[in-house]
C-alpha cells in the first residue's frame, strides 16, 4: 500500500516551474539545437580562456593573406595568422563582454526595479526620472561617451554596455514588483512580521526571476552586437581579437580582396546571435506563466 | 494590385533620384578636382601646422618668397617680393622690396569692397601678428629668439589688453612703402625659408579686424584664387580672383621636370574653378578617381597590389589614360622614446629594442616595399643625408637584440615593465602597433598598446604623459635643421622635441651648425649630428615614404611636392582630351 502511494505521488506530481521549462526546451526541436550551439560557444570560451585550444592564435602560420584552403581553414590575416584561431579566440571575448555586461546591467536593473516597484512614492519617482533620463540620451552617444572618458579596453566595453542598457530590465522589473507586492502570499509573508527586504528577495524576487533570465539571454546577443559595433569603430577591445576588430581589419583589406576576415567573423556572429535569439523566444514560452498553454 | 502599384511607385522614384545623382561631368568646365585627405583646420595662416592646411590657405594667401615650380632640389624665389632680398655682410640684416601694385583681393572689410594695394606695412603688420602671444599662433617658432626687439615685443605686449602694433620693433620695419628690412638676432641662414612658409603669408589689417574670431573662416588673400563662400564643409569651392597680378608659368625648369614647360610664359592660375573634397576614408576617394570625377590622389595602401606591378601601373589603369608619378618624400616617420622616462635613458635597452623590429617586413605589410629604411633622421635629398649609411643597430638582428638586452640589464626582457606604445586611432595604426608589440614580444619585451583619438594623442603628447609613440615629420623647408630640431633640447614638448631628448652636447653643436651659411664645412657638422644621433638611437628610425600618386590624363604640369604649397595654380586641364578620355570610364 505504501509503496504504491509512492509510485503515485511520483508519477502525478506537478511540475515546477523550472522542470517545466527544461522539458518545454528539450521537447521543442529548434529550441533544443539553439541550446546546444550555446553551450558550445560556452565550451569553445572556456577552452580558450583556459589555453588548452586557440593559445597560439598569435604565431605565424603562413605568409600574410592566405586565402582559405585545406592548409589554412578560413585563410591568414596581414601577419600571417589564422584566422580560424582568431575567430576561435574571437568567441572567449563575445561571451566574456556578453557574461560581463549581462550581469551589470541584472545587478543595476534588478535592484533599481525592485526597489521602486516596491517602495513606491518619492523613491518609485526618484528611479523613474532617473531611467527615463538615461534612455533619452541615444544609446550609442552614450556609450561612445564613456568609451572616450575611460579609455579603451575590454573593462571599458562592458561597463559601458553595463551602464547602459539596464533600463529595459529595470522598467519591467518595477510593474512585476508592483504587480506582486499586493499578492495573497505577499500579504501572508507580511503577516508573519516579514520586513520589506525579506519580503522582497525571498519572496517576490523568485517569482520573478523568470523575467530577469529571459533578459539575460537578450542582453547577451545584445552584448555581443554592441562589442562588433564599438570595435569597428575603433572604441573597443585591444590586443586580442575580437570579431569587431577582425570586421574593421576588413573595411580596408576588402579592397584587395581579403574577404575571410569578414566572412569568418560574421559566421561566427550568426549562429550565436540567433541561438540567443531563439533561446530567448523558448525561454520566454516556456517561463512566462501568463503565455502557458497558448 | 494596390501593393503593386505601391511598389511600381517606390521604384520609379528611386529610379528617378539615382538617375539624377548620376549628373554627367560639364567637360567644358575648366575646373579642377582634388581631394584633402583631413579635414581643413581654417584659413588663418598663422594657424597653418599642417600640410593639408596649409596647401588651402596657400590657394588664397602668399608671402614674400616662395619655392620655384620646376627646380629640383627647391629653390627659393621671390613670390611678392620683387628680388631675392639684400644680405648684410654680417648675414644679420636682409632688405626685401615687394613688387608695387599688389592688390588684396576686393571683400567688404575694405572700403567700397574694393581690395587695396599691398604695402610694406602689411608685412610688418603680420609678423607682429604672428608674435602676439594672444593670438596662440602655431608658428612661432619659426621666428621665436630671432628677429632683434621682436620676443621682447610679445612679452611686453602679453601683459597689456590689446597688443600695440604700431609701437616699432628693430628687427622688422618698414623702412618706406614698399621696402621690409629684418634684422636678425645672430646668423640664421634658415630664416629665409620661414618666410616661403603660410605663418608668415601677408594678411590685411582691415580683415582682421572686421572678422575678428572670424578671421579663420574668411580668408582675404592676394592669392590666384578666393574662396566665394565662406563655412563650406565636405566640399571646397574656389574661383580664380580676379584682382590677381600678372604672374606667368616659369620658363625655366630643371632638366628633370622640363618635360612641364609647355605652359611656359603663360598667365597663372590656368584653370578657373577648383574643388576640393574633403575625403577621411581612402575608399570613396579611390573610387571616385576610378570613375574619373578626381584628377589626382595617391594609391591607398590597400588598393596598390591591384594597380602596381613592378612599379608600373596596371594596364587597366593604363588604358584609362591615368599615369602614376613616384617622388620620394622629405620626411621620415619614428618610434619615439619619452626621455622623461628614466626607463628609456638605458642606451642598450634602445638599441636593443631598435635591433629587435624588422623594418623590411614592416615595409612591405605597410608601404608595399615602397619606402625606404631610414638609418638615421635627415632624409635623403637634404644636405646632412650620409649616402650608403647603414645604421649599425637596424634590425632585424634578433641574436644581437636578446644580447644587447641582457646587457642592457633585462635578459629575456626580465625586470623590464610593461611598455604602453600609444597610437592615435585609426585601423593601419592598430594594425601597425600589433607589429610592433610582436616584434618585440620576440626578445621578451611586453608592449601594451593604448589608442586615442587624434586631438586627444597630440593633447598628450604636448603634456608628455606618452611613453612610446609613432610619429612622422614632414618637411617644413629643405634644410637639415628641421629635421636635427626633432631632438634639441629647447624644442621639448609642446615644441617639435616630443620625444623630450636634451643632450648638451648635442644641443651645442645643433646651435653651432645651423648659424652656419651653406657650406661644405656646415654638411660636414649636419653628417656629423646626423651620425651621432643614428649610433645612440635616439629614436627608432623607420623609413622616408615615396609618393605614388595618380594623374588622370587629362591634368597637365603636375608633379608631387612637398614645399610647393601653392602648386594648384600651375596646374593646367586639357579639356579635350578629358571628354575623349571620360568614355573609357
Amino acid at each position: 500500500m505504501a509503496a504504491t502511494a509512492v509510485t503515485n505521488t511520483v508519477t502525478n506530481q506537478s511540475k515546477s516551474l523550472w522542470r517545466h521549462a527544461w522539458s518545454t526546451i528539450i521537447g521543442n526541436r529548434l529550441s533544443c539545437i539553439a541550446l546546444i550551439i550555446v553551450v558550445f560557444y560556452f565550451t569553445l570560451a572556456l577552452l580558450t580562456f583556459m589555453g588548452v585550444i586557440a593559445g597560439d592564435w598569435g604565431k605565424e602560420i603562413g605568409p600574410s593573406y592566405s586565402p582559405p584552403s585545406a592548409e589554412y581553414i578560413f585563410g591568414t590575416d596581414i601577419f600571417g595568422r589564422s584566422v580560424f584561431l582568431k575567430m576561435i579566440k574571437g568567441a572567449e571575448t563575445a561571451i566574456a563582454i556578453g557574461l560581463a555586461t549581462s550581469a551589470i546591467t541584472i545587478v543595476i536593473g534588478t535592484i533599481l526595479g525592485m526597489i521602486a516597484g516596491y517602495f513606491g512614492g518619492i523613491i518609485d519617482e526618484l528611479i523613474v526620472w532617473f531611467y527615463t533620463t538615461i534612455s533619452a540620451i541615444p544609446g550609442i552617444m552614450l556609450l561612445v561617451a564613456i568609451a572616450f572618458i575611460m579609455g579603451k579596453g575590454t573593462s571599458t566595453v562592458f561597463i559601458s554596455l553595463g551602464i547602459t542598457s539596464w533600463v529595459g530590465l529595470c522598467r519591467i522589473l518595477r510593474g512585476e514588483v508592483m504587480r506582486h507586492k499586493d499578492r495573497e502570499y505577499s500579504q501572508a509573508a507580511s503577516a508573519l512580521g516579514a520586513g520589506s527586504f525579506r519580503k522582497l528577495f525571498k519572496h517576490i524576487l523568485p517569482n520573478i526571476t523568470h523575467v530577469i533570465i529571459i533578459n539575460f539571454s537578450l542582453t547577451f546577443e545584445m552584448a555581443i552586437k554592441s562589442e562588433v559595433i564599438l570595435s569597428y569603430l575603433g572604441l573597443g577591445v585591444q590586443g586580442r581579437p575580437s570579431w569587431g576588430t577582425m570586421i574593421d581589419d576588413s573595411k580596408l583589406e576588402l579592397s584587395r580582396g581579403v574577404w575571410w576576415q569578414l566572412a569568418a567573423a560574421t559566421f561566427a556572429m550568426f549562429f550565436i546571435v540567433l541561438a540567443f535569439n531563439v533561446l530567448g523566444d523558448a525561454l520566454r514560452d516556456a517561463l512566462d506563466p501568463k503565455l502557458k498553454g497558448k | 494590385m494596390k501593393m503593386r502599384n505601391i511598389l511600381l511607385t517606390v521604384m520609379s522614384t528611386t529610379l528617378l533620384i539615382f538617375a539624377s545623382c548620376t549628373k554627367k561631368q560639364d567637360t567644358n568646365e575648366r575646373v579642377l578636382n582634388l581631394v584633402s585627405i583631413t579635414e581643413i583646420k581654417g584659413y588663418d595662416p598663422i594657424m597653418a601646422n599642417d600640410l593639408y592646411s596649409g596647401r588651402e590657405i596657400s590657394k588664397i594667401y602668399e608671402g614674400l618668397l616662395n619655392y620655384h615650380w620646376l627646380k629640383v632640389p627647391y629653390e627659393l624665389q621671390p613670390n611678392l617680393a620683387e628680388a631675392m632680398p639684400e644680405a648684410s655682410k654680417d648675414g644679420l640684416t636682409y632688405t626685401f622690396k615687394i613688387r608695387p601694385g599688389i592688390k588684396f583681393q576686393d571683400d567688404i572689410a575694405f572700403p567700397e569692397g574694393k581690395g587695396r594695394e599691398v604695402l610694406a606695412s602689411d608685412f610688418v603688420y603680420s609678423i607682429k601678428r604672428l608674435a602676439d602671444s594672444k593670438n596662440q599662433a602655431e608658428g612661432w617658432w619659426v621666428l621665436d629668439g630671432k628677429l632683434k626687439g621682436l620676443n621682447e615685443w610679445r612679452d611686453k605686449n602679453a601683459k597689456l589688453p590689446a597688443a600695440n602694433y604700431d609701437e616699432e620693433v628693430e628687427g622688422v620695419k618698414a623702412t618706406d612703402k614698399y621696402t621690409i628690412q629684418f634684422k636678425l638676432k645672430k646668423v640664421f641662414p634658415q630664416f629665409l625659408y620661414g618666410l616661403a612658409m603660410p605663418y608668415t603669408y601677408v594678411v590685411a589689417k582691415e580683415a582682421v579686424d572686421k572678422y575678428g574670431k572670424e578671421f579663420i573662416n574668411h580668408p582675404v588673400g592676394t592669392g590666384p584664387y578666393v574662396l566665394p563662400k565662406f563655412d563650406q564643409g565636405k566640399r571646397i569651392i574656389y574661383t580664380k580672383n580676379p584682382t590677381f597680378r600678372e604672374k606667368f608659368y616659369p620658363s625655366d625648369s630643371s632638366p628633370e621636370l622640363k618635360h612641364l614647360l609647355a605652359d611656359a610664359g603663360k598667365r597663372l592660375p590656368l584653370v578657373d574653378k577648383i574643388i576640393v573634397n574633403v575625403m577621411i576614408e581612402s575608399q570613396p576617394a579611390w573610387l571616385k578617381l576610378n570613375k574619373g570625377e578626381i584628377d589626382t590622389y595617391s594609391i591607398p595602401k590597400d588598393n596598390f597590389a591591384t594597380a602596381v606591378k613592378d612599379n608600373k601601373l596596371s594596364p587597366e589603369l593604363i588604358n584609362k589614360g591615368l599615369a602614376l608619378s613616384i617622388t620620394p618624400m622629405l620626411d621620415l616617420t619614428y618610434t619615439a622614446f619619452n626621455y622623461d622616462n628614466k626607463l628609456f635613458q638605458n642606451t642598450k635597452l634602445r638599441k636593443a629594442m631598435y635591433m629587435a623590429f624588422d623594418e623590411a617586413k614592416s615595409n612591405e605589410l605597410f608601404y608595399n616595399n615602397t619606402a625606404f629604411p631610414a638609418q638615421s633622421v635627415i632624409p635623403p635629398g637634404i644636405a646632412g643625408n650620409i649616402k650608403g649609411y647603414i645604421n649599425p643597430f637596424k634590425g632585424p638582428n634578433l641574436e644581437g637584440a636578446k644580447k644587447m638586452l641582457a646587457e642592457a640589464g633585462y635578459p629575456d626582457g626580465k625586470g623590464l615593465p610593461e611598455i604602453t606604445y600609444d597610437i592615435a586611432d585609426s585601423t593601419t595604426s592598430r594594425q601597425m602597433a600589433e607589429f610592433f608589440q610582436k616584434q618585440m614580444e620576440q626578445i621578451g619585451i611586453k608592449i601594451k598598446v593604448q589608442a586615442s583619438p587624434w586631438p586627444e594623442f597630440l593633447a598628450k603628447q604636448k603634456k608628455r604623459s606618452l611613453q612610446m609613440f609613432g610619429a612622422a615629420w614632414g618637411a617644413d623647408y629643405p634644410d637639415a635643421e628641421n629635421f636635427l630640431q626633432l631632438l634639441y633640447g629647447p624644442n621639448a614638448s609642446p615644441g617639435a622635441n616630443s620625444s623630450n631628448y636634451n643632450n648638451p652636447q648635442f644641443n651645442k653643436d645643433f646651435e653651432a651648425a645651423v648659424a652656419m651659411q651653406d657650406s661644405p664645412e656646415r654638411t660636414a657638422r649636419y653628417e656629423k649630428l646626423n651620425k651621432f644621433l643614428a649610433e645612440d638611437v635616439v629614436v627608432m628610425f623607420n623609413n622616408h615614404r615615396q609618393s605614388y600618386s595618380l594623374t588622370q590624363g587629362w591634368l597637365r604640369n603636375y608633379h608631387y611636392s612637398d614645399l610647393n604649397l601653392d602648386y594648384v595654380q600651375y596646374l593646367n586641364l586639357d579639356t579635350a582630351k578629358k571628354a575623349e578620355l571620360l568614355k573609357k570610364f
